[in-house]
């Protein structure tokens, strides 16, 4: 399990596949929670992101890998910010 | 045209010294593009002006390039072929410099030139490609990278296929910006698909371009790349916007540096008028107001000074720039083999001194290649490279620059020298045995002296070393020479970076009054009556344990033939290491000024080091007591 829904936060954790991308799409869309972690995250498949770029949760938590950290959040933070608000 | 002058010769020496690093690393991807934008550039100018042989000749070396760039294998001779390419470019501008158009030849060289650049390539270049226009807007966050931009649209259906484009993105070296993008917008009115995928990533790898290719060869259809140009670099090449330099004419500097001289010179008066206010009486007040707004004064004009002297400071790249090709084309007619490693083109120094430098340091060159080197079989026995290897390597230290030019030739016998100085007149046998090695080869400085047995035609001009030697004086610095036998020799100039403010003393003899250098001024002195001897046509003194020679510096400029005084004051100053006291009538002054070298009619007389304007508009000669006394 890779998807977690922890309270209020849903952990993204170790490696998620594409199949995670759907189970993520369905937490996000019917449990009203809008806020991912990322910390505990090694790698996030293309459909994960897209999932993460489409649905515009709030993404917190620093992961330790340094394609994540340096890179592919920046570019989702860029994106949210760029999002207009009503989105 | 004038323009195109100056910036052809950049573009030439910033292609030449691509090819020079790409001939050290051959996938050095900086050097490449840096060499492609240069020769592309100079390429697009020649259509300005009718070149048509040497558009021709770029023409073929861009398709040469391009075709090493986009990884066809390289030959060791291609870049060679470049090189020479480079080259006659060059030698095209010296031609267009003199004559105002290309030599008639051009045509037939260019075009022999072209077909050796495409047959060092084996396969001739077919369909030329134009460097990449990127298909795309590179996002504005990309600005100011340098690499390979990559934009990567995955089909719709690629995660049915397996492709994750984020792991495939992950794994591309040197990813250094990321930007992720919707490739159709998010339409909330319909249910998301998370199994469609509708990304645009957008990323630059500061890696080689293959590296890149390579790392996206499955899905190469979807993926469209762009080399990026830093912003700093395509200033210089297109005249973007990020470039904030201007071209001025040298005069107008000139100008500009003379009038901040004048403002350093006529805000000295200030300070005699706010003593003479103070001494008025109830001008104390005034007299200090006016002290305090000349302080302030001071401190502007010195400011100014020092910045119109960074103004006027460029670098020594464009100089060195035009020495490899020299060197080379010396070296091919003397039959020799020989390369020239330039460092230190980023130090920057006063733009008289470049434009000073280039007769000294070329002639330099030239002795070290005529006599310095030796030929490649004598280099074979000494179990030498047979291309000789020359070092022009500038570097600052302190406020003075530091240029060197070292070879790794014969080096200079010191015995040889001491002979053929005898055998010229320029020593007595006595006084050459007496000099040490250091000494003695510190004579190929001196007038008269040519060190070759066979005077050859490029360094037998009549042109010696102490040509160079006294250029670097009257350039405020000094050049020396070492030489290790065998192993090579260094001829070292250190020179000043930047004109600046010299103190001098001021001294009257007579009416008249002079300035002398105060770095070569030791003391000064009053003599008691009786302690000057006369000695045969002069006199001597004793002072402490020593006995000076004593000279009226009247009498050596030539104004009057005095007596001496009662009590005669006389500076003490080193020349040529040796002390001489000069006989004046007073002591007037101690200033600093800026220099201005003699010109025009009197920019031979013997004994001037140049001229200053004094506060109250006077000018005040400045004297090489060297030169006097010789």
């Amino acid at each position: 399990m890779t998807v977690r829904l922890d309270g209020a936060v849903l952990r993204l954790e170790g490696s998620c596949h594409l199949e995670d991308a759907e189970s993520l799409t369905a937490l996000l869309q019917t449990s009203g929670v809008s806020l991912v972690d990322l910390s505990a995250c090694q790698s996030l498949h293309g459909a994960v992101v897209q999932a993460l770029l489409a649905l515009g949760p709030r993404v917190e938590g620093i992961p330790a890998s340094p394609f994540l950290r340096d890179l592919l959040l920046p570019a989702l933070l860029v994106k949210r910010q760029a999002k207009p608000s009503n989105l | 045209m004038a323009q195109f002058l100056v910036e052809g010769r950049e573009l030439v020496a910033e292609a030449a010294r691509g090819l020079s690093a790409l001939a050290l690393r051959r996938d050095d991807a900086a050097a490449m593009e840096a060499c492609f934008r240069a020769l592309h550039t100079l390429k697009g100018s020649t259509g300005l002006f009718d070149l048509e042989a040497m558009g021709q000749l770029l023409h073929a070396a861009e398709d040469r390039l391009a075709a090493l760039r986009d990884g066809q294998a390289s030959t060791p001779g291609d870049i060679d072929a470049l090189i020479e390419m480079v080259d006659q470019v060059d030698r095209w501008f010296d031609a267009l410099e003199r004559d105002g158009r290309l030599p008639a030849d051009a045509g037939s060289i260019g075009q022999a030139a072209a077909h050796r650049i495409r047959d060092a390539g084996g396969a001739p270049v077919m369909a030329e490609e134009q460097p990449a226009q990127p298909s795309w807007r590179i996002p504005p966050d990309f600005d100011g990278l340098s690499g390979i931009a990559i934009r990567y649209v995955p089909r719709p259906d690629c995660y049915y296929f397996g492709d994750d484009p984020i792991a495939i993105t992950a794994a591309i070296p040197q990813v250094t910006a990321l930007r992720l993008s919707a490739r159709v917008p998010w339409d909330s009115s319909e249910p998301y698909d998370p199994f469609t995928c509708n990304l645009v990533i957008e990323a630059v790898s500061a890696a080689g371009r293959a590296e890149v290719e390579a790392g996206f060869r499955l899905v190469a259809d979807q993926v469209a790349f762009a080399e990026l140009v830093p912003a700093a670099q395509a200033g210089s090449a297109g005249g973007g916007p990020a470039r904030r330099t201007l071209r001025v004419d040298a005069a107008r500097l000139d100008r500009l540096a003379d009038l901040a001289d004048d403002l350093v010179i006529a805000k000295g008066g200030l300070a005699e008028l706010a003593a003479q206010a103070e001494s008025l009486p109830g001008g104390h007040a005034l007299g200090q107001a006016l002290r305090l707004r000349q302080a302030r004064l001071d401190r502007l004009a010195g400011d100014l000074h020092a910045t119109v002297g960074r103004v006027r400071l460029v670098p020594l790249a464009p100089l060195f720039a035009r020495f490899p090709r020299l060197v080379r084309d010396i070296a091919r007619s003397l039959g020799k083999k020989a390369e020239l490693v330039v460092e230190g083109g980023d130090v920057e120094v006063d733009k008289a001194l470049v434009d000073a430098l280039s007769d000294p340091l070329l002639h330099v060159l030239r002795n070290a290649l005529d006599h310095g080197m030796e030929e490649a079989s004598t280099r074979r026995r000494a179990g030498k490279a047979e291309a000789g290897s020359i070092r022009l390597a500038a570097r600052v230290e302190g406020d003075q620059v530091v240029i060197e030019v070292a070879d790794d030739g014969a080096g200079i016998d010191a015995a040889t020298i001491r002979a053929l100085a005898v055998k010229r007149g320029v020593l007595t046998q006595e006084d050459a045995a007496r000099l040490d090695d250091v000494a003695a080869i510190d004579l190929i400085f001196a007038p008269g002296l040519s060190t070759a047995a066979a005077v050859t035609t490029l360094s037998g001009r009549g042109v010696g070393m102490d040509v160079v030697r006294s250029a670097a004086a009257s350039l405020g610095g000094r050049v020396t020479v070492t030489s290790a036998a065998g192993r090579g020799t260094q001829v070292q100039f250190r020179l000043p970076v930047a004109m600046t403010l010299i103190q001098i003393l001021v001294v009257a003899c007579g009416e008249e009054r002079y300035g002398l250098p105060l770095d070569a001024v030791v003391e000064t002195a009053r003599l008691a009556p009786g302690r000057v001897v006369p000695i045969r046509a002069g006199w001597a003194f004793q002072l402490r344990d020593q006995v000076l020679p004593l000279v009226g510096l009247g009498e050596l400029v030539g104004t009057r033939r005095a007596a001496l005084a009662e009590s005669q004051r006389v500076v003490i100053a080193k020349v040529r290491g040796e002390p001489i006291a000069f006989a004046v009538d007073a002591f007037v002054d101690r200033l600093d000024i800026a220099l201005r070298p003699m010109n025009g009619l009197l920019a031979h007389a013997p004994g001037m080091l140049g001229t200053t304007l004094l506060a109250d508009g006077s000018v005040l000669m400045i004297l090489d007591l060297a030169e006097l006394v010789a």
